[in-house]
């Protein structure tokens, strides 16, 4: 640790650490754009300098380390003419499309300018024009005038996906942030790029032109892609989203998410999704209530001579919460005496995977669910009455349903092949639409919160086996929030002890 | 198409790697040896380079662009960099600039038919006590007059 003053406050701070983290550590800022902290330093915006005393020149605050007894101002009158003319300069060529501009509302240069420069242009020559629309890859786009040439794409390229696909080109008022020609930004990180850009020269394919940032309200969550449960928020508005990005869980993703799972909210937004109850009426698959459906599942259930628990089970699923996992095992157990519980999850052939982020296991709940005590699909056992989460094409159960009469319930998100088949089918939520936990392929316990209203009569799981307790009359626990129901989890699973819903905050707790 | 560097070139390649710490560091010189041996950097040679030095071609694109000595097109036998700098003007290189135009029939950029020569105009060639100044491939040529041009470019074969 290193003694040091910033701006006449004392303080200490670790040894080896920059300027700006240490004004950081003393509850203050200095403004920068090529820095980042999970990047090396490329020290070339000049927009962080600071005054060292004992030090005649402005230094650059990312490229200076902390030494014990230093002290430094980040904000006295030399600072703040440094910085309005480091910000001329680089308004000098920036061509100020704001109102055309996706990155208005969150942008570095409107924001510095703003809070650091205000003042008008001195510049009466003609900027330099270079190419507005370059498609860099399949999900970025590039508008060559906008940007200020901090490297931190080439940066993060190079150093975090370790692709090294992008350059800046030729020289001076020529130079030009590019792949190597003909080839495309494509690794599979690429759209952090976006998010790193300080300014609005890179923007998503995705995301352009779709919404102005300052509608976007934004939930914490998980993203649902893969097992790594990368950290996120959700950003919609008007009950749509818009886009995901990630959210800083230094024990998990960092600061960055995976291309693959900026697209796991498309789903959600999908035009099948199931809105109410479906069954079958004479043969012909027919929309219920939510309160019709109820009584209707009971009689089909009593409607089978000699059912009992050993021939009922439970199919949870690796793509729902612990919550409605739970519920589910929970309504089997105290209403027929039912300990059958069986899991599916998502699987391909040939899932991408590397030692970064990505997993190969394509479901955020795997390890959860089989933490409730669920085995996957691989019994010889037979049964006759089905309860299932999340779509599942019957081909699934083949196996280990009875020849003769049967039951099947399923809770399903979207209305297609794979629920066409019941002859009970429950609209629920998506992950978008959900509150509960996951726990990742770390054995890390952590929170989504619902963005979206959900479609129709849908509803979480746990909602829907809390209803339909009453029908069944059984001490079944009626649950008014998810937090409820992990707390019961916690209680009943050893690996949870000590856990409470809210000592998850908002990155997560590990499961021992 | 895949290029390859003559036995010779590699063997230099060798000898300046072990004056690095790694391979990526001794970008310059090897591009330089690949501009002498392809004759300029094409994509080809760009790539034949970054895989030399087990680094990518966007690092080499970005480095072969910064500099103007590195030829991205194709350069005649014979490059003619005259001096357009300073010192070299006040000592009269904007005649010698305009002489050589006349004499190749040719702007500054272009090569002639026969692909002999290209003429060039460059910075300052670091000459300047000695100006007016021009380099032709590797060598320099001082206090230049049109008589002096004329007999250097005739030596040219
Ligand atoms: S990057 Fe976009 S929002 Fe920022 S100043 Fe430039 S044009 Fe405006
Ligand atoms: S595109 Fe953005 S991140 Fe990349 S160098 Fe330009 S300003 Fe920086
Ligand atoms: S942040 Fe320090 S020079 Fe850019
Ligand atoms: S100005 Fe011509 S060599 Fe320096």
């Amino acid at each position: 640790m290193v003694e040091i003053t910033v701006d006449g406050k004392k303080i200490t701070v670790p040894h080896g650490i920059n300027l700006i983290e240490a004004a950081r550590l003393a509850g203050g800022f200095i403004p920068h754009y090529c820095y980042h902290s999970k990047l090396s330093v490329a020290g070339n915006c000049r927009m962080c300098l600071v005054e060292i005393e004992k030090v005649p020149k402005l230094q650059v605050a990312c490229n200076t380390t902390v030494r014990d007894g230093m002290v430094f101002y980040t904000n006295n009158d030399r600072v703040k003419r440094a910085r309005e003319q480091v910000l001329e300069f680089i308004l000098v060529n920036h061509p100020l499309d704001c109102p055309v501009c996706d990155q208005a509302g969150e942008c570095k240069l409107q924001e510095f300018y703003m809070q650091y420069d205000l003042r008008e242009s001195r510049f009466r020559e003609s900027k330099s024009h270079k190419p507005k629309v370059v498609d860099l890859g399949p999900r970025v786009v590039l508008d060559m005038e906008r940007c200020i040439l901090c490297t931190r794409c080439v940066r993060f390229c190079r150093e975090i996906a370790k692709s090294d696909e992008l350059c800046v080109s030729e020289r001076g008022s020529r130079n030009k942030l590019t792949t190597y020609p003909g080839k495309a930004l494509e690794n599979a990180y690429s759209t952090n790029v976006v998010d790193i850009c300080p300014v609005g020269a890179l923007t998503s394919k995705d995301f352009r032109f779709k919404r102005r940032v300052w509608f976007l309200k934004k939930e914490k969550s998980i993203c649902p892609g893969c097992a790594r449960g990368c950290n996120i928020e959700i950003h919609h508005h008007d009950n749509k989203i818009f886009r995901l990005v990630p959210r800083t869980n230094e024990e998990v993703n960092q600061c960055w998410m995976c291309d693959e799972g900026r697209d796991t909210y498309k789903p959600v937004l999908a035009q099948n999704r199931l809105r109410s109850p479906m069954g079958f009426e004479a043969g012909q698959r027919t929309q219920f209530s939510s309160t019709e459906i109820m009584p209707r599942i009971q009689n089909a259930l009593s409607g089978i001579a000699g059912i009992d628990g050993k021939s009922i089970v439970g199919i949870g699923s690796a793509q729902a919460t612990n919550e409605d996992n739970y519920a589910l095992k929970k309504f089997l157990e105290i209403t027929f005496k039912s300990k059958n519980l069986l899991y599916h999850k998502n699987e391909s052939d040939h899932p991408t995977h590397d030692n970064f982020l990505i997993c190969a296991d394509k479901n955020p709940n795997t390890n959860g669910i089989e933490a409730l005590d669920f085995v996957k699909i691989n019994t010889n056992k037979k049964f006759q009455a089905f309860f299932i989460l999340g779509n599942l094409p019957e081909e699934a159960i083949k196996k280990i349903a009875l020849e003769k009469k049967r039951v099947v319930i399923m809770l399903a998100t979207h209305d297609d092949e794979d629920s066409k088949w019941p002859d009970f089918v429950i609209p629920t939520t998506t992950f978008a639409e959900s509150t509960g936990t996951f726990m990742n392929i770390q054995r890390r316990v952590q929170k989504i919160s619902p963005a979206l209203i959900s479609p129709g009569e849908s509803r979480s799981a746990w909602e829907f086996f809390s209803d339909l307790s009453t029908y069944f009359g059984k001490e079944n626990p009626i649950y008014h929030s998810a937090e409820a129901v992990f707390q019961d989890i916690v209680e009943e699973h050893l690996c949870y002890q000590g856990l409470t819903y809210k000592s998850l905050g908002e990155t997560g707790k590990v499961c021992p | 198409m895949i290029l390859k560097f003559s036995k010779n070139s590699k063997t230099k390649i060798d000898e300046i790697l072990e004056r690095y710490p790694n391979k990526q560091a001794a970008t310059l010189p090897v591009l330089f040896i690949a501009q002498r041996e392809f004759g300029h950097l094409s994509r080809e040679a760009m790539e034949a380079v970054a895989k030399i030095l087990e680094t990518s071609y966007a690092h080499v694109y970005g480095v072969a662009t910064f500099y103007t000595l590195y030829n991205k097109k194709p350069v005649g036998k014979y490059h003619v960099q005259i001096c357009g700098n300073l010192s070299c003007s006040i000592m009269g290189g904007e005649n010698i600039q305009e002489y050589l135009k006349k004499k190749l029939k040719l702007n500054f950029g272009e090569t002639t038919q026969d692909g002999k020569f290209t003429l060039s105009s460059v910075e300052c060639l670091a000459s300047c006590g000695t100006g007016p100044a021009m380099q032709i491939n590797e060598a320099y040529y001082e206090k230049l007059t049109p008589e002096k041009v004329d007999e250097i470019l005739n030596s040219l074969k």
